[in-house]
């Protein structure tokens, strides 16, 4: 049993490997610097998007609403920060992006509404809320603080700030999944939720909270992204949510629940920028590179499907 | 002599490391019931499954009225005549019971020139088949409408529209009341003398007693011993499984001390075990449900609860220990960090005392056996350290050797001050294991009988009305 399964739970990681040598022997610039920078930052938004999702997943759920909120707090934050300044404007959007998931918590943990629509229902509500607050246009994009232009793309110790983001947060993340109550009650929620109501977990607050994780993170992710973009885009983060959830998948995390970790799924994320990079590098037409995201997002479900059935 | 109607000949299968089956001989005569018995994991399983077409022998022969067969899948041994009836009945909830009993090759007419359903002529095959086992009921109900038994009844009457001749029944009467199983015995002697073949699983033994003609004995994946009809009593198969005489509890005289819970009538004392007796369907798991309807505050004021059905109790994904630490995270940690050691101390220490196999904490608990799966739910509740312990048909489907261990784990709990209330619907359960018997008919507590009083299975049977 022992190195089958070991070899079974790096998948992952030699996927991720494979691809990049692969890429590498096609096209030398793949590992040029300033490519592997760019995979970096355009890795760091969605894996702070696929870290909140790994909670939601874990714990049994799902989120479709990620993509839309993005948007949301990237609009908010960008409206608020004009007006009242960059601490400001940064809480706004996270705490624009942590009540969507608080809305989407109360109505799956506490009505019982099945996850995949609730969260259908909120990703075009969101949407449709981004657009009117906005009037469709782009926020702030006229002069947002320097200070909040530099986080967006300048270094600490030699790495962009964005990259900071979701390295913390893994380290952070991680000690709460692995080292506390909360996170193995997430894991025993997401694996048996009966069983873990009748263990005392209360597995309604649970499953509430991980939504809670997974809107305020996509809020980070919108702050980040509006950093980037230097302005609040009410078109931002479409499908992002299904990035993220191939993301968590491609991780080894079980749609079924109560499997995944957060490591794991930074690999994910590797995997999706990689695969896009890459097929950009080789000058893949861009329809069929969106060919390939597809069938690398079936691919990954199949193999949850094997493994479960194993 | 007379031909058997199927035979096994030296099966052998291994799975990985494990030898399920190491050369067994198996045989059922026509109009014959050859009951198959056996510990958790000693191959009943895997040959009633070799025989059905789900797996393939790595060794030996199978042969149907004397003809060789090689079964690549279920329905090749549905078309040599071999049905079975698994304990997941393997029915569509929203089709009728017609649409059911004719799924997989529903008569058809044809009208404009296209096959459409027949559903006249399925209505009166179902109605012919199910009128074969004195069972009517309206062919367009949907099948979620009738009891499990009923269910399983529309099950064995598909088995006899398609002609099987060999019935293979794994634990028919798990989810059974005694009125149920009743009435399945008279299916089975009806379809006996019609001349069919059964093979029969079980785990009761009594059943087994009563109604085989010929009972065959699997240990580790071999024939320990078999038996004929007036030959063999529940001792004689005990021993044959284990390989040593059924350990009896002594259930020593006991002082209850202080009340650890009182819902009136019941009331758990300290250093007490009390039964909950009743029929299947009597009450009495919704009784002990309601008394943990509230799980966390019920955890809070020392109570645990070891529900009915084990993966209730268990996140299968998870490990041993993870399982076994869940209900006392909180208790383990130290400014909101779990100590590790000391959960990782808690853990050996119960696996050893409950005796745990295989001894690693780090297993998923679902690679565990029935019965080791159960003595996690009760290190769950252990390491909780609770006063009272619910326990909802604690050994059901577990084998006897860990039978016996969980019964003596719940003696123990309570000699060291702890009280039980067990809930069963085996009277020799109870009479083995609890101090007092509360009676329980249709959800109500009709009688109260203490072992002072002098309790056994024939007054309990009449008290709770079987």
């Amino acid at each position: 049993m022992g190195n089958r399964f070991n070899l079974a739970g790096q998948i992952p990681l030699i996927t991720l490997i494979a691809l990049c040598v692969v890429t590498a022997l096609l096209t030398p610039r793949f590992l040029s610097p300033l490519n592997l920078t760019n995979i970096l930052v355009q890795s760091s938004i969605m894996a702070v998007i696929a870290i909140g999702m790994t909670f939601v997943i874990v714990g049994g759920g799902f989120d479709l609403s990620v993509g839309s909120t993005v948007a949301l707090a990237g609009c908010v934050a960008a409206m608020v920060m004009v007006k009242f300044g960059i601490a400001a404007g940064v809480l706004a959007g996270i705490a624009a992006g942590a009540a969507v998931g608080l809305a989407n918590g109360l109505i799956i943990a506490k009505l019982g509404v099945n996850p995949f629509i609730t969260t259908l229902g909120t990703m075009v509500l969101v949407r449709g809320l981004v657009y009117l607050i906005t009037a469709g246009a782009p926020v702030g994009d006229d002069g947002m603080p320097a200070a909040f232009i530099a986080f967006g793309s300048e270094r600490l110790l030699g790495i962009h700030y964005l990259v900071w983001v979701p390295a913390i947060l893994l380290v952070v993340l991680s000690f709460v999944m692995h080292m506390t109550p909360y996170g193995q009650r997430i894991y025993a929620t997401g694996g048996n939720r009966e069983a873990a109501y009748l263990s005392g977990v209360p597995v309604e607050r649970i499953v509430a909270s991980t939504y809670v994780w997974c809107g305020g993170l996509a809020g980070v992710a919108g702050v980040m992204l509006a950093a980037r973009l230097q302005s609040g885009q009410p078109t931002a983060g479409e499908f992002y949510e299904l990035t993220a959830i191939a993301a968590v998948v491609l991780g080894g995390a079980s749609l079924h629940g109560g499997e995944g970790t957060l490591y794991k799924t930074i690999i994910g994320v590797f995997i999706m920028i990689v695969l896009g990079n890459s097929l950009n590098l080789l000058n893949v037409d861009s329809y069929w590179q969106r060919v390939a995201i597809g069938a690398v997002i079936i691919a990954a479900a199949a193999a949850d499907r094997l493994r479960s059935r194993r | 002599m007379v031909e058997p109607t199927a035979s096994a000949r030296g099966i052998e299968k291994r799975f990985g490391a494990t030898r399920a089956l190491a050369g067994v001989d198996f045989d059922v005569l026509p109009g014959e019931v050859h009951a198959l018995v056996g510990e958790n994991g000693a191959g009943k399983s895997t040959l009633v499954r070799i025989l059905g077409g789900m797996h393939r022998p790595d060794a030996g022969e199978i042969a149907v009225d004397g003809r060789p067969c090689h079964f690549n899948n279920p329905h090749d041994a549905i078309d040599a005549g071999i049905a079975t009836i698994p304990q997941e009945l393997r029915l569509v909830p929203a089709l009728s019971v017609a649409e059911n009993l004719t799924l997989g090759d529903p008569p058809v007419r044809r009208a404009l020139g296209v096959a459409v359903l027949d559903h006249a002529a399925m209505r009166q095959q179902a109605r012919r088949a199910l009128a074969q086992l004195d069972f009517a009921p309206d062919p367009d109900l949907r099948i979620d409408r009738l009891s499990f038994a009923e269910r399983q009844l529309v099950a064995i009457a598909k088995s006899l529209r398609k002609q099987c001749r060999i019935l293979i029944l794994d634990e028919p009467t798990a989810a059974l009341e005694a009125r149920e199983i009743e009435r399945l015995f008279l299916v089975l002697v009806r379809m006996k003398s019609q001349g069919t073949a059964i093979i029969y699983v079980s785990h009761r033994l009594d059943e087994v007693v009563s109604l085989a003609d010929r009972c065959t004995v699997l240990r580790d994946g071999k024939v320990a011993a078999a038996y004929e009809r007036g030959s063999f009593a529940v001792g004689d198969l005990v021993r044959a499984m284990t390989g040593r005489a059924e350990a009896g509890i002594s259930a020593e005289a006991v002082t209850p001390g202080a009340t650890l819970l009182e819902d009136d009538p019941i009331r758990v004392r300290a250093h007490e075990v009390l039964g909950l007796a009743g029929l299947l369907g009597s009450g009495i798991s919704g009784r002990l449900r309601r008394l943990f309807a509230d799980p966390q505050a019920a955890i809070r004021d020392g109570i645990g609860m070891v529900p009915g059905e084990r993966r209730l109790g268990l996140v299968m994904g998870l490990s041993v220990r993870d399982n076994i630490l869940l209900p006392s995270l909180d208790r383990l940690s130290r400014s909101g960090v779990i100590d590790r050691a000391a959960g990782d101390r808690l853990v050996a220490r119960l696996m050893e005392a409950l005796d745990i196999r295989p001894r690693l904490a780090g297993l998923p608990v679902s690679a565990l056996s029935g019965g080791n799966q159960q003595k996690v739910i009760l290190a769950k509740w252990l390491a909780r350290q609770v006063s009272v312990l619910l326990l909802d048909e604690p050994t059901q489907g577990v084998d006897i050797g860990a039978k016996v261990q969980i019964h003596a784990l719940i003696r123990e709990f309570s000699r060291n001050g702890g009280g039980a209330l067990v809930a069963s619907s085996d009277l020799a359960e109870i009479t083995r294991l609890c101090d007092s018997v509360l009676a329980v008919r249709q959800g109500k507590v009709v009688e109260r009988i203490d072992r002072d009083g002098g309790y056994d299975e024939r007054r309990l049977h009449a008290a709770i009305g079987g």
